[in-house]
């Protein structure tokens, strides 16, 4: 039986809590099909951070620790992974399905000859098989996927599972790790500049999707409420996409992660990018024509109907109740 | 310059979506395809690398049934050279593996510089293909591209998360997968369409490809076993009554709230 290897995160210097997240998706999975969790931490001077996972859960924490390894890199990384695959004898590698999962857990998958099961949400195991789960479509159907063979590579989507904490049963492996030329060669990371519209410090947002069906909508429909709430205006995705708003108007993972006190999704179906930005708003109202809209599962209040009669008519009731 | 771009077809994003009636995709019949954003977003890079170098020659590749022609027609229509549809239902049921099988012995026969391929499907959003078919093509890839230059070198932003990029350069033969929004997406012109007309769209079966027996549902790693609505959570308190009767309630949740 081979290992669960867990690839670990740097984020900030720090690990990612969505690291702890897979910690947690590999104990259950190990305890059920008893394997060993073995984790991987990759960087340049990280050293202490691989102690650090395998005091928390990370079981035999692999450390590769280069220079190389300083910024992500594509085949850095991917050597480092393999390496680690190899060391820990692991037949199930776990990623977070982030920029670097993304980028890096198809090309270990492929270069295995693997299975893939990436942005899955839960994995259980069921008579000693694995049975991963995930969203398609959007959001709009969920699948059971179930791999027919071994080495499985699976993403885990961020936010799936609660963190893992406590144990202090791990130790740490250094791996080395050799690196040759690479095909990729990181510049820079250019981080979001401050913009004139920062959503994050919003109390109220007022947001709309794709199906205003023009820039102008905006200003005539989403605007009028957001100023009558004395809220931002958002968006999301695809209106940013279609260049009817800025990017810094775009409420989602991709764009800005909001919490505010009240959350009104205009026309807005609920793309998991989406609501990983809003859920965590304390309320949201949301108003949709399609009555099975994924966005009605994480609202509070939702009206089913066309938001081009509803939301003037909010926007009048807002005003004279402000008087 | 040859680029080579891979499309595929997917649900209109507006389409109907019931699942079928073995639980394991969804029902086909009667709903409108198109081409998948994110690969819209990749052939119009493509495209303008060839406005900037008319040398360049622009392949569109694809894998499906009859329907995936329309696509092609039109990618085509848009300015693409040349089409390669993989039609074969020995092709159905491909894990990502498969495809990028499939994907990779084409690119071996036509030997590109780039290769462009979506970042995701907009049905099955795996994410997969295109990191995959770099790797068994044995060249480096980047993921998300929200910008591309080409000077010599390549320049790629990829998209990170809040907002961030990171700038990573990489150079031909390589390949690139594009996020929506990178470009905006030509539409093909009446003179294209017709144009499109003549264009050639090779047909290839797997066993064309040499793959017989090594892709397909048979050979998928990982299985869709069963597709289904997701199950309802407690969900949010539909309002019910006249738009005034809504207002109305809407106001009043915002009063509890202190917000008004």
């Amino acid at each position: 039986m081979g290992s669960i290897l867990v690839v670990a995160e740097i984020q900030k210097g720090k690990i990612r809590e969505a690291s702890y997240e897979l910690v947690s998706f590999a104990r259950k999975i190990g305890a059920a099909t008893n394997r060993e969790v073995k984790s991987l931490v990759m960087g340049q001077g990280t050293a202490g951070l691989a102690e650090e996972l395998a005091k928390k859960g990370g079981g035999e924490v692999f450390s590769a620790d280069d220079a190389a390894l300083a910024n992500y890199n594509l085949d850095a990384a991917f050597a480092a992974v393999k390496a680690a695959i190899t060391a820990a004898s692991a037949d199930v590698i776990l990623l977070s399905n982030t920029p670097t999962g993304w980028d890096l857990a198809p090309r270990v998958a492929a270069a295995l000859d693997a299975g893939f099961a990436p942005d899955c949400f839960n994995v259980e195991v069921e008579g000693g098989e694995l049975v991963f789960f995930r969203r398609f479509f959007n959001g709009k159907l969920d699948a059971r996927l179930r791999p027919t063979a071994l080495p499985l590579v699976a993403t885990m989507q961020p936010g799936a599972t609660a963190a893992f904490e406590g144990a202090a049963d791990g130790k740490v492996t250094p791996l080395a790790v050799s690196i040759g030329a690479c095909g990729t060669k990181f510049i820079e990371v250019k981080v979001a500049g401050a913009k004139g519209v920062d959503l994050t410090k919003a109390d109220i947002i007022v947001s709309g999707g794709r199906s205003l069906g023009g820039p102008e909508k905006f200003q005539e429909v989403i605007k009028p409420l957001a100023d009558a709430l004395g809220g931002a205006m958002g968006a999301s995705r695809p209106v940013v996409d279609a260049g009817w708003l800025p990017h810094e108007y775009q409420v989602g993972s991709s764009g800005q992660v909001v919490s505010p006190k009240l959350y009104v999704a205009c026309g807005i179906s609920g793309a998991i990018q989406h609501l990983v930005g809003m859920k965590a708003s304390n309320f949201i109202i949301a108003i949709n024509k399609d009555a099975d809209a994924p966005i009605f599962e994480v609202a509070n209040v939702g009206v089913v109907g066309d938001l081009f009669e509803v939301v003037p008519k909010l926007t009048a009731a807002v005003k004279a109740a402000k008087g | 310059m040859k680029i080579l771009v891979c499309i595929k077809q997917v649900p209109h994003q507006d389409a109907r979506l019931d699942v079928n009636g073995a639980g394991t995709w969804i029902q086909e019949e009667n709903i409108k395809f198109e081409i998948n954003p994110y690969d819209q977003n990749a052939l119009e890079a493509a495209l303008q690398l060839k406005d900037k170098d008319a040398g360049s020659e622009v392949v569109v590749v694809s894998i499906g049934p009859e329907r995936v022609t329309q696509s092609l027609r039109t990618a085509l229509g848009m300015g693409a050279d040349r089409a390669v549809h993989v039609k074969d239902a020995a092709a159905d049921g491909s894990d990502s593996l498969g495809t990028a099988k499939i994907l990779a012995a084409v690119a071996k026969a036509e030997n590109p510089d780039l290769v462009f391929a979506g970042f995701m499907s907009d049905d099955g959003n795996l994410a997969a293909t295109g990191p995959m078919l770099a790797t068994l093509l044995g060249i480096p890839h980047t993921t998300t591209a929200v910008s591309f230059e080409k000077n010599g070198a390549i320049k790629v932003e990829r998209e990170l998360e809040g907002g961030a990029l990171e700038v990573v350069e990489l150079h031909t033969p390589c390949l690139i997968t594009t996020q929506t929004g990178m470009n905006q997406v030509r539409y093909a012109s009446l003179k294209g369409i017709m144009a499109a007309k003549k264009k050639p769209i090779d047909v290839k079966t797997v066993a064309d490809l040499g793959l017989a027996g090594q892709v397909g549902a048979a050979a998928a790693k990982v299985k869709v076993e069963k597709l289904y609505t997701p199950p309802k959570g407690q969900g949010a308190e539909i309002l019910s009554g006249s738009v005034d009767e809504v207002v109305g309630k809407l106001v009043g949740k915002i009063k509890e709230l202190g917000l008004l």
